[in-house]
């Protein structure tokens, strides 16, 4: 076969979706091993670009693959991401192997134990093919990493790719792997997802475990994927879900079988806009993305309707003050020991956790509870209409450049540039409520814009629903960056 | 900047935890602090310190939806 239309195929392989690739496999229609060999290829191409890719085990994903094949052409049963390739965000234990957590510090660490995500993922038939790019320690909503690079957005240069889960927003859209774990303190699975253009979703607080998992803050830390599509995610989390003894605070909730529950049928489905706060920071091209998005979920039998919240001064006070405090508590070895070893945004901005009185800490902690009650009384309550999603531009403003977010540059502007990116999913990590974010559009500049769906606490099920029934009827989720 | 506030939240980080401010971006953001705690003023009296240990976790239970 000509070079080039070996390339072609390859990149043909590397952009199917996850349950695209997998079903694929299934009817034999391709092998693990192309899979492989496809995102392999790809990364080899265009990674230099992009540096989303921390590290790579290229021999023992091969070799994996291989086997994957084998097992299958022995005709044994198998689990539904069988030889799928994955990649993750380099926080994630994989004994043996190394974990950055993107930071100089953690440069040459290498756990002892594998986080269960990655063994219930592999257990199912997936493989990793090394780890991803991250803002240093979980700690930036940009993708700004002084140890390893900046990750670069794959759709337009030098603008950010969002954070904290850069690389794997990046890989996934770039065609690198069918699917990267990210982690969500803040919004950092939902920000990448959004400003590269791909799927990403911060599951209800407890829902997934966290079990070798590097920890920024152990209230608000979530793990999840991010994926090409909501079916994607949908198949991903009924392998991930469940009560891990590994990880105490994990739900023992049911699992349902998510990927069933996508029919693509809206009708009964009430969705709350809520101009307070999420909308009041809005770029025009942005909002108009926004308002064609809620049109498509008309379109599929939703009604859409304006929202009154509450609590949300409650919400964004003591979510600052327990992010904010357990990341310092955290950090506070490093920080005493090897303080130059950070990057100085990031040291700069884990400082006045310090400063934070613990008995403000517990006070924001507790009221945790009444906030949610109240929260959820309001919006999903029947005394305001009695909603079953919350609706917003995940990113309100159009995607700025690293170079405006570049704290690091002493440019004075950039602290609140960096704040504003992640205004509207915030709310959700205090709150413990699921959120996706799926591409709608792109804005002025040519940068994806993602639609943030919410719902209840353990409404994965109606969130991805609603996102699937979106992407029935739109292709934004299907574009491709161009990488030459 | 306030900076007899900027001084006494860093000298609290170094006597509790033994950590200096590191760079000029600490301190701008330990300043910020301010507006975080008038923020945390305002609320006061506003909720109960929840006396059950797990409440959040019985919230998102509690807030689930029906049936």
């Amino acid at each position: 076969m000509p070079q080039d239309a070996a390339l072609a195929q390859q990149d043909d392989l590397a952009t199917l979706s996850l349950v695209e690739a997998a079903d694929a496999l299934v009817r034999g229609e391709v092998t693990a091993l192309a899979l492989t060999e496809a995102c392999l290829a790809r990364i080899r191409r265009h990674d230099a670009a992009l540096n989303s890719v921390i590290w790579l085990d290229e021999a023992a994903a091969l070799e994996a693959a291989a086997a994957a094949d084998r097992r299958r052409a022995r005709g044994e049963a198998l689990g539904p991401l069988h030889g799928v390739p994955m990649a993750h965000k380099d926080m994630y234990y994989q004994a043996g192997k190394p974990c950055s957590c993107g930071s100089a510090i953690r440069r040459d660490f290498r756990p002892t134990y594998t986080a269960t995500l990655i063994s219930r993922l592999e257990e199912a038939g997936a493989l990793t093919l090394g780890g991803l790019n991250m803002a240093e320690f979980a700690q930036n909503p940009t993708g700004h990493n002084r140890h390893f690079g900046d990750c670069q957005n794959p759709w337009v240069r030098g603008r950010i790719t969002g954070g904290s889960s850069s690389g794997s927003g990046a890989a996934v859209a770039a065609g690198f792997a069918f699917m990267a774990l990210g982690s969500d303190t803040g919004g950092s699975i939902r920000l990448p997802a959004s400003a590269c253009g791909v799927t990403g979703l911060k599951p209800t607080q407890t829902r997934l475990s966290r079990h070798g998992v590097m920890p920024l803050s152990f209230s608000c830390d979530n793990a999840g994927p991010l994926t090409r599509t909501a079916r994607d995610c949908a198949r991903v989390m009924t392998v991930m879900a469940g009560h891990d003894p590994k990880d105490p605070t994990s739900a023992r909730e049911p699992v349902p079988d998510y990927e069933a529950a996508l029919d693509g049928d809206l009708r009964g489905l009430r969705i709350g806009v809520a101009r307070e706060w999420f909308l009041e920071a809005v770029d025009a091209d942005v909002l108009r993305a926004f308002e064609a998005a809620l049109d498509v979920l008309r379109g599929r039998g939703a009604t859409v309707v304006p929202v009154e919240l509450a609590m949300m001064r409650e919400v964004l006070t003591y979510g600052a003050v327990v992010s904010r405090a357990e990341a310092a508590a955290i950090h506070a070895t490093w920080m005493r020991d090897r303080p130059g070893d950070f990057a100085a945004h990031i040291s700069g901005r884990l400082f006045p956790g310090y400063a934070v009185p613990a008995a403000y800490y517990l006070e924001a902690l507790s009221r945790r509870g009444p906030v949610l009650r109240g929260f959820a009384q309001a919006a999903f309550g029947a005394a305001f209409g009695a909603v079953d999603l919350l609706a917003s531009p995940t990113i309100p403003g159009a995607l700025p450049s690293l170079a405006e977010t570049d704290i690091d540059s002493g440019d004075p502007g950039a602290i609140s540039r960096f704040g504003a990116i992640s205004r509207n999913t915030r709310p959700f990590n205090y709150l413990g409520l699921p959120a996706i974010s799926i591409p709608c559009g792109f804005d002025d500049r040519g940068a994806p814009v993602g639609l943030q769906l919410a719902g209840r606490p353990f409404a994965e099920a109606r969130v991805m629903q609603a996102a699937d029934a979106f992407q029935r009827d739109t292709d934004w989720h299907r574009r491709r960056p161009r990488l030459d | 900047m306030d900076e007899v506030f900027i001084t006494q939240a860093g000298e609290a980080a170094r006597r509790w935890s033994g950590i200096a401010s590191p760079n000029e971006t600490a301190r701008q953001m330990t300043a910020e602090l301010l507006k975080l705690i008038a923020e945390f003023e305002a609320l006061r009296g506003g909720l109960r310190f929840e006396d059950e240990p797990a409440d959040f976790e019985a919230a998102l239970r509690d807030c689930k939806e029906p049936g």
